[in-house]
């Protein structure tokens, strides 16, 4: 009964908040205003997605009083450390967790099972928002047909590459994998200091589009139990055109070996990539740090095998709330951040894209060269990893760059790495389930 | 001993009373009470004066060690609120000693390691603190401001100079040791075997850790007597044998102490490792104890598999430490 009378508020309140975006209409506020007041909302945000996130925040903040009289309270956390502050507060509790979190989507599994997420599912339907949500990304938030929160903003990986050196040494955007082999040996013939191509030891990310290129999965799920797939006969041929660029092909020379995307990002900022899987955030990123490449970066979604794409690993936030006593009003802010103005606002400053189809075209519609390869490979290709709390173990025990590593290091052939990290997956899932 | 317990008694009897007490017993009641009651104090007051410490110790270390202990019995899931433990006895540490891994790389990488830190550390921290014994006031304080620096810098920022130092290709050893031509740099990448990996984490730490034995040993040098150096010229001891038969038996209590403290700081060396490439998990043979027990804990979310790990760190230093001080302070009893 609470819900449902919530749920009405929740709608009026929606409906009373695109009223005052229209019309900037004041005066059926009065009654609602009472809904927060004088309550607070603890709210964490991770750092570095908006290069000035607090501006955008204290107008959010803003408009949410105005609209419930309620304030927030925005504590940033650091990507690298948040998933185990999140694991402390959720073991202490409603009182330590905070109201409105933003949660990788790749943590939603882990988080959720241990009861902390509230299921929005009902939410979502009565609010009608559900049909606007971007498919792929709604999906990885939904275990068992629950939504654990709204999606907020997502990002793909595809391939950026330098348009300068490519058009000087006639070298054309590949569209297969045996062109994109080409293109990098062209580049580290002609272009010796750069490094042509990086096959980054540390960085899951790069090696997953070719292993899912080739028709492999990461895992398979059968009546609920999870089995690894990276030793597959087509994963093993992805894994192995991607190594063998470095192995055989020495487009990648041996520094790059224990490379994470951190330390590629840092290479493109001293312009020592030729070209490199990136992701749709990283071309102005790029940039920012280094001017010199304004106008010399290109892009193209990551080939097929054979032509077509590769899928590619869709990554992004959700803004979940948590089982707290301020759960509805919590709910509203998440609603009022993740539709509408202050999505578009984010997408906008962040170069990620939004999570509802609506917002999500208005920025392919612009047909900028550096955005719209990455709306097609999000829309066309986009790939989630495995949604299981054991998925999250795997890729904190680095289990995809170590298989990598220990091929770029000669340590073991390819078929014996995949065997190896199928076996180290496989333990994860038997422990989990 | 003998005189603590005199500074004791006469505390506990207040000083000027004591010699009355002193004397035969007398045959009644009243003095059997008041000597019982003189014993519950003398038992008791250290005690009552231990307390506030104990209880802190107990707080901060004693309580987070029984839980560990009791984690790695068991399997723990996160819940919202509290999590829930399934207790399964000692598999995990069945699991543990089982593993080759543990056998053939966490073990060897953890042990090899900390001996070298460990010799190499104090070696280096009784070289520098001879040396800056015999500078003069002001090169002494340069100097000792210089090492101070190195002891301050913070484990992370010092690793990152170290990784930065060693980047394949483009670091500062790298470029110079690809002039020299013992290296092909475009080729080499010493962060993904283990030998050369650990031995720039090696460097690492003993940059780090030697300050505070040189200073240490150092504030050691500075009570030896003057004379025992000049009856050993006299008696023609020159300078490797004043050391040895001087300086090291003279304050043999710090070295003690520095090496203690360094095989346990050396043993459980976490950071060093964990921000090396490839040190976070994805090269499985420079794995540590540390770095094992920490991705099996907080990586895999298998709570009891890293707590056991951490136990057997524990015991395994304090294994060390008890044979250690045993050893030594035998050794001091045999020369007295």
């Amino acid at each position: 009964m609470k819900r449902r009378v919530t749920a009405a508020v929740s709608i009026a309140m929606s409906l009373g908040l695109t009223a005052t975006a229209c019309g900037g209409d004041d005066g059926d506020e009065g009654g609602k205003a009472t809904d927060g007041k004088g309550k607070t909302l603890t709210v964490w945000i991770m750092e570095g997605t908006n290069p000035d996130a607090r501006p955008f925040f204290k107008e959010a903040g803003e408009a949410f009083e105005k609209k419930t009289g309620a304030k927030i309270k925005v504590e940033y956390q650091q990507w690298a450390t948040a998933q185990k502050k999140f694991t402390t507060a959720i073991e202490g509790g409603p009182d330590q967790v905070p109201d409105v979190a933003e949660v990788g989507t790749t943590w939603v599994p882990q988080f959720a099972r241990t009861d902390a997420l509230i299921d929005v599912t009902d939410e979502v339907k009565k609010s009608g928002l559900g049909d606007d949500l971007v498919e792929g990304l709604k999906d990885a938030g939904t275990l068992d047909g629950k939504q654990y929160g709204m999606p907020w903003y997502a990002g793909v990986r595809s391939l950026v590459y330098r348009k300068d050196l490519f058009a000087k040494h006639d070298i054309k955007p590949p569209t297969t994998w045996q062109e994109l082999r080409t293109a990098a040996k062209t580049l580290k013939e002609k272009e010796p200091n750069l490094v042509a191509f990086p096959v980054a030891g540390g960085a899951e990310m790069f090696a997953a589009p070719f292993v899912w290129g080739a028709g492999g999965e990461l895992a398979t799920e059968s009546g609920g139990k999870w089995k690894s797939g990276i030793n597959s006969p087509e994963a093993v041929k992805g894994i192995e055109f991607y190594t063998d660029l470095a192995t055989k092909d020495k487009v990648s020379p041996a520094k790059v070996s224990t490379w994470t995307e951190k330390e590629v990002g840092e290479a493109w900022n001293k312009s020592q990539i030729g070209m490199a899987i990136g992701g749709n955030w990283t071309p102005k990123a790029i940039v920012d740090k280094n001017p010199s490449l304004k106008g010399k970066l290109g892009a193209v979604p990551i080939p097929g095998q054979n032509g077509g794409m590769s899928k590619s690993f869709l990554g992004g936030s959700y803004l979940s709330t948590f089982d707290t006593d301020k759960k509805d009003l919590a709910w509203e802010f998440v609603k009022m951040l993740t539709t509408g103005e202050f999505a578009a606002k984010w997408a906008e400053q962040t170069n990620y894209f939004p999570g509802q189809n609506s917002e999500l075209k208005k920025i392919a519609a612009k047909k900028d060269p550096l955005v719209e390869p990455f709306a097609k490979q999000m829309l066309e290709a986009g790939a989630t990893v495995p949604k299981t709390k054991a998925y999250g173990e795997i890729q904190a025990s680095k289990v995809i760059p170590r298989m990598v590593q220990s091929i770029l290091t000669g340590k073991s052939s390819v078929q014996e790495a995949a065997d190896k990290a199928a076996k180290d997956m496989d333990a994860i899932f038997a422990k989990d389930n | 001993m003998k005189d603590a317990s005199v500074v004791k008694d006469t505390l506990v009897d207040g000083g000027p009373k004591a010699p009355a007490r002193r004397g035969p017993p007398r045959p009644d009641g009243g003095a059997e009470a008041a000597r019982r009651r003189k014993r519950l104090t003398t038992l008791t007051r250290p005690w009552l004066l231990l307390a506030p410490s104990l209880v802190v110790l107990a707080g901060l270390l004693l309580w987070p060690l029984i839980q560990v202990g009791k984690l790695s019995l068991q399997d723990y899931e996160v819940k919202f609120g509290g999590g829930v433990g399934t207790f399964t006895g000692f598999d995990h540490y069945s699991d543990l000693l089982t593993g080759e891994l543990l056998w053939k790389t966490v073990l060897p990488n953890t042990v090899f390691f900390a001996v070298a830190c460990v010799g190499l550390t104090v070696a280096l921290g009784t070289l520098v603190a001879l040396l800056l014994n015999r500078l003069g006031p002001t090169w002494r304080l340069i100097c000792s401001i210089a090492i101070l620096a190195a002891w301050a810098m913070p484990a992370v920022t010092g690793t990152y100079v170290w990784i930065w130092l060693f980047q394949p290709q483009d670091g500062m050893a790298s470029q110079l040791a690809g002039s020299l031509g013992l290296i092909d740099p475009e080729t080499t990448n010493w962060f993904t075997e283990r030998g050369p990996f650990y031995a720039i984490a090696t460097l690492n730490v003993i940059h780090h850790g030697f300050p505070f034995v040189a200073i240490t040993v150092l504030a050691g040098l500075m009570t030896i007597p003057k004379e025992l150096y000049e009856a050993g010229e006299l008696d023609g001891a020159n300078a490797w044998q004043r050391f040895w038969n001087i300086t090291v038996p003279t304050i043999k209590p710090v070295f003690l102490v520095v090496t203690i403290l360094s095989t346990i700081w050396d043993f459980k060396v976490f950071t060093q490792i964990y921000l090396m490439p490839g040190g976070d998990g994805s090269n499985p043979d420079v794995y540590n104890l540390g770095v094992y027990s920490y991705i099996e804990a907080f990586a895999k979310n298998d709570y009891g598999a890293g707590a056991a790990a951490a136990v057997l760190l524990t015991v395994l230093l304090l294994i060390i430490t008890v044979v250690y001080i045993r050893t030594l302070f035998r050794q001091g009893e045999e020369e007295l």
